[in-house]
């Protein structure tokens, strides 16, 4: 494949393709007669010989990586003629993915973002778009893909959340390439809050049912839930992590007292108390 | 030598005229290295209206402009001198392993390039939403002229196009893709 367009640019002396692919080799033709210095400049490479005027030179593969700008210069003793021409990346062979968070609550509008840019196999930027499809598997529930194109080499999706917890892993996929990244969700907010209390004595234990979110998932082990005591004694707060899917704790109580319970920002059941003392 | 307290004004008195309806932000004339002597930086015009999917902040487009700017100035000096080391910082990744590739081939071959830069306007197109990244596109208006050794080889004055990919690092933005594209990408 020598070039992507047939379109030829003139210098003096030179026939050069306008536009070639990335690591595609192809030759110039050069008119004249005698020997001249031969200069390509490019955004990597720099070549100089001495070629044989009147003969089509060869510009290897390797002269021609690098996507951008070239100028071609070709000095004899007397003068300089130059040309220019566009190498563009070829097809997608390298994604470079980026998901966002790494922790996410579940059932979360907009909270995923997915950005894929796109290379060639040499590290140039694709910059014909491309399709690209984010392929969204969570550990529980259906898999889904959504489908976005490459808009100078840059193609992203921004997405909720399911509604399961644990991990979802997403691969941006273009033609044969490739690529995965891993999220974790994690149960969002407390949900219907509830806790009962059991006396014992001026003793009393509170509580509370599992906790869980709002799509049945257990908050982890180790978030914090706050017991409130107000009694004769004034006000007392409590912050218990929770174990094994409950917290749990015990307060004296002197005379009437009420107690609450909150996760984060979600307030539970009040439960009124009295105690001997 | 000017104070960076008042290079600091300078710039906030251009920034004041440059906002306009959409956000732009422009780096203008000379500007000052904290502890090191003024250099003079090319003109840089940021036009950031309708940046998406995230919003650039009024800091963060001075930021961009000014290391744009600081890395064209490196860019030219280390293409004229054939001298990597001349990059300095605002270059990383693909963009600064062809820049040293270019320029050891330039010193192999006894090329050098010099560069009268005349001004960039950037106009931003993508911004990441945790901010990682900025796509820009950049109109550069750039005389290059080739050497080999003293001999003038080539010139060339059309307006030069480019593609740029930019980060963030701990202090600054660095240019990570620099690509030259055909007029047709704007």
């Amino acid at each position: 494949m020598l070039c992507v367009m047939p379109l030829w640019s003139q210098a003096a002396e030179m026939r050069v393709p306008a536009v070639v692919e990335a690591g595609q080799r192809f030759s110039i033709s050069v008119g004249g007669s005698g020997q001249a210095t031969f200069y390509l400049v490019g955004p990597d490479h720099v070549v100089k010989r001495t070629v044989s005027l009147g003969s089509d030179l060869q510009i290897a593969s390797g002269d021609v990586r690098a996507a951008g700008r070239y100028q071609l210069i070709l000095c004899d003793s007397s003068s300089c003629n130059s040309a220019s021409f566009e190498v563009t990346a070829a097809a997608p062979a390298h994604l470079s993915f980026f998901l966002r968070p790494s922790r996410v609550p579940v059932s979360t509008p907009g909270s995923i973002d997915a950005t894929a840019f796109a290379f060639d196999q040499y590290f140039n930027l694709v910059l014909t778009p491309a399709a690209v499809d984010f392929r969204i598997t969570p550990q529980s529930g259906a898999g889904f893909s959504r489908r976005a194109s490459t808009r100078d080499g840059v193609a992203w999706i921004r997405m909720d959340s399911t509604p399961h917890e644990g991990r979802v892993e997403v691969t941006a996929v273009a033609g044969k390439v490739e690529e995965a990244r891993v999220i974790q969700q994690v149960a969002a907010e407390a949900c219907g809050l509830r806790m009962k209390a059991v006396a014992s004595g001026n003793d009393v234990t509170l509580e509370t049912d599992p906790v869980r979110d709002c799509s049945g998932n257990a908050l982890p082990d180790g978030t914090v839930v706050s017991f409130t005591k107000v009694d004769e004694a004034g006000k007392s707060t409590v912050d218990t992590p929770i174990k094994k899917g409950i917290a749990r704790v015990q307060f004296s109580v002197r005379g009437r007292a009420q107690v609450s319970v909150a996760c984060g920002v979600v307030l539970g059941n009040e439960v009124a108390l009295t105690g001997k003392l | 030598m000017k104070s960076p307290a008042f290079i600091t004004a300078i710039l906030k008195k251009i920034l004041h005229g440059c906002k306009a309806v959409s956000f732009a932000v422009a780096v203008c004339v000379l500007a000052s290295a904290q502890s090191s002597p003024q250099i003079q930086l090319p003109e840089v015009h940021l036009d950031a209206a309708g940046l998406a999917p995230r919003p650039i902040e009024e800091l963060t487009g001075t930021t961009i402009a000014r290391h744009y700017a600081l890395a064209w100035h490196d860019l030219a000096a280390a293409l004229e001198f054939d001298r990597a080391e001349g990059l300095g910082e605002e270059f990383v990744g693909f963009a600064r392993d062809r820049l040293i590739q270019r320029i050891g081939e330039q010193n192999q071959t006894g090329l050098h390039v010099h560069i009268a830069d005349h001004g960039h306007h950037l106009k931003a197109v993508f911004y990441s939403s945790d901010g990682a990244a900025m796509q820009l596109l950049d109109q550069a208006q750039l005389e290059i002229q080739t050497f080999d050794g003293n001999k003038l080889i080539d010139t060339q004055s059309a307006p030069h196009e480019y593609i740029v990919l930019m980060t963030p690092g701990a202090d600054r933005w660095y240019v990570r893709d620099l690509e030259e594209v055909s007029a047709k990408s704007f």
